[in-house]
């Protein structure tokens, strides 16, 4: 009795003892502390009870695989010598072991209780230490869950933040690591049919074509070498976009499989990656976007330049025009001549539109400016045009255009179509038709172009244009077509070439009534006044 | 980048040291950063700073073998410090609770000023 005090004393050191320790330390208190001085301590080894500890004299098998009753004393344990006092060592979930306890020497009923007393205590101490264990256990999972989340969420606002994907693969990939207790881990990105190593941590995992192809399809992460290798494939809008690895989950014993936890934090990952990859995508389109815009400013300024700046003073040929680019850049093109009292009028309209058509009108635009400078009649310029746009334009390129000389001196016109649309010259109060009488320029090699002539006294006005206007489109899908055109400038006859070019341009409009306007629109009006 | 950890300890006074790792905290990193701490202390060490500047990861298990190393050096009327940790350490540590435990410094001349840990 007089030793109880230091019995329960050296069963606290239990406290603070690795599980390890538990036996000896038990053994030692009970042997030390009671009349008992020989003795065995069995704990629990998974389904079974394994020897801890035992006095030199104590014969005991190193394993019992037994039911322990949660009284003491009424069963039986295969150790020698038999036992004076078997004591259950329980916490409050479970028998965690058993102490046998013997002596030499001669033990009162005091003696058996004062070591019933210690058993109870120990069980309270171990109840106690489990208690702690599990609640130290609970609170850092509970930590290790915020731990995930707050992970989690600053990925998502690292991805708002900034669109440097080298930083982000970073991050998410050390994250990663951190949280699904990997060793290692790599980051493959699609590279065609085959995904090309991008970051990896530790040495990253071989991805040879046939793991690629499986990944392609896989909608799902796929599991390797027995659970120890995960990849999965980073999903983007419509095909895989990447890999992402994780290889070797640790435990404290060593390397695991991937549990259901790490799995669901790993294919957060891989959204994460695919969410901060499409950014980075959307965000190079904007600035391959916004370049190109550059570039359709800096065509469109320079055909600004191209197209006459003035339109030609000449008393008693007042002249109108009139443009508008159906894109940034168009492909028709106007110009004007004055020779020895002759004017030239120039509308053409090249194939394609946008960047490739702008091109072909700075070509045509430089070669007529050349051809012009010579003195050379239309039929030649057209003929000499057609080599030069044949040679030097892409394949499928050509161009369409009339060039109209008026000569009031002769009250002539001359005029060459190529490939454009029926033009109109009103004389004397009638309409006539320049029609095409040629292959547009460009087509092929060897065309050739004859000036045609016609009678225009005055009074007459020529009215040249392109098919933007005839073929422009109402909402239904209908053209405003020749008749329209031609009714208008009949109601308009008497006008001056500023009104014909002013109420054409409105009649489109109105006939579009805001359908979206899909070609360059060009109208040329002259007169001759006097 | 590597996988294994690499650490440097240097001694300062009588009862101090400095760790410096390098790599990743993990099991493996742990375990050896706990047995040249346990070391230290078992050789009169009071305080231990972890210098972790070029330290990117830890894992949960290097957090546990941090919080053991802590606690043992609390038994032993030790206290254990951090320095130079990143941002992303930074937070888990204090979302793991080892801030509650040690004190974590900017720069190491502030921890070397504080705990007093002159050579």
């Amino acid at each position: 009795m007089l030793r109880l005090s230091s019995l329960i004393a050296d069963l606290q050191h239990l406290e603070r003892a690795a599980q390890a320790a538990h036996g000896p330390l038990i053994l030692d208190a009970f042997t030390r502390n009671t009349r008992f001085e020989i003795g065995a301590v069995y704990l629990r080894d998974g389904n079974g009870f394994r020897l801890a500890a035992k006095s030199d004299q104590c014969s005991a098998p190193d394993l019992l695989q037994i039911e322990i009753p949660l009284d003491a004393g009424d069963f039986q344990l295969p150790v020698l010598p038999t036992p004076l006092l078997i004591l259950p060592i329980r916490t409050h979930r479970e028998a965690a072991g058993v102490l046998t306890l013997y002596s030499a020497g001669q033990v009162s009923e005091d003696d058996l209780q004062l070591a019933r007393v210690a058993a109870s205590y120990l069980n309270a101490l171990l109840t106690n230490q489990r208690l702690v264990h599990e609640m130290r256990e609970g609170d850092f999972q509970l930590k290790s869950r915020l731990w995930e989340l707050e992970s989690l969420y600053d990925i998502g606002l690292s991805i708002a933040a900034t669109l440097n994907v080298d930083e982000l693969a970073d991050e998410v990939l050390f994250r990663m690591i951190s949280l699904t207790n990997a060793r290692r881990a790599a980051l493959f990105l699609r590279d065609g049919e085959q995904f090309k190593l991008y970051r990896s941590f530790g040495d990253p995992p071989p991805l040879d074509d046939a793991l690629a192809a499986r990944l392609m399809s896989s909608p799902d992460a796929v599991t390797l070498d027995d659970g120890l290798l995960v990849m999965l494939p980073i999903k983007g809008n419509n095909a895989t976009i990447g890999v992402l690895a994780a290889a070797d989950r640790e435990t404290r014993e060593g390397v695991g499989k991937f549990e259901e936890n790490e799995m669901r934090l790993l294919s957060l990952f891989a959204n994460q990656v695919a969410i901060a990859l499409e950014n980075a995508r959307l965000h190079r389109d904007a600035l391959e976007k916004q370049a190109m815009q550059r570039e359709l400013d800096l065509a469109a300024t320079i055909q600004r330049d191209i197209l006459p700046k003035a339109i030609p003073s000449i008393d008693g040929l007042p002249i109108a025009a009139f443009s508008k680019s159906a894109r940034q850049v168009g492909g028709d093109y106007h110009a004007f001549f004055e020779r020895d009292g002759v004017v030239t009028m120039l509308v053409a309209d090249v194939s394609g539109k946008s960047m490739p058509a702008a091109l072909l009108v700075s070509a045509l635009h430089a070669a007529v400016q050349l051809l012009f400078a010579e003195d050379r009649e239309l039929g030649d310029i057209a003929t000499e045009l057609n080599k030069h746009i044949h040679r030097w334009s892409a394949e499928n390129k050509f161009v369409t255009l009339v060039m109209v000389s008026i000569d009031r001196e002769q009250e002539t016109i001359e005029f060459v179509n190529a490939g454009h649309n029926p033009q109109y010259i009103f004389t004397d109060g009638e309409m006539e038709t320049l029609k095409s009488h040629g292959l547009p320029v460009g087509i092929l090699p060897n065309s050739r172009y004859m000036t045609q002539r016609r009678r225009f006294p005055k009074g007459s006005f020529a009215v040249l244009y392109s098919d933007g206007i005839t073929e422009a489109e109402n909402v239904a899908g209908e053209e405003l077509e020749n008749d329209r055109l031609e009714a208008v400038l009949r109601e308009h006859i008497d006008a001056s070439p500023d009104v014909i070019c002013d109420r054409i341009a409105v009649a489109v409009e109105e006939f579009a009534a805001g359908a979206p306007q899909k070609d360059d629109q060009t109208i040329v009006v002259a007169r001759f006044v006097s | 980048m590597t996988d294994e950890l690499r650490l440097a300890v240097e001694r300062r006074g009588p009862d101090g040291a400095i760790l410096h790792t390098k790599g990743y905290i993990n099991n493996v990193g742990g375990e050896e950063i706990a047995t040249r701490a346990y070391e230290l202390l078992d050789a009169g060490c009071k305080t231990l700073l972890l210098d972790l500047r070029e330290t990117k990861i830890v894992n949960s298990i290097g957090i546990s073998i941090l919080i053991e190393i802590i606690e043992k050096a609390m038994e032993r009327n030790g206290r254990v410090a951090f320095c130079c940790l990143t941002p992303v350490i930074f937070k888990t540590f204090h979302i793991m609770g080892l801030a509650n435990y040690a004190k974590i410094f900017d720069s190491e001349e502030n921890a070397i000023a504080e705990l007093g840990l002159a050579a």
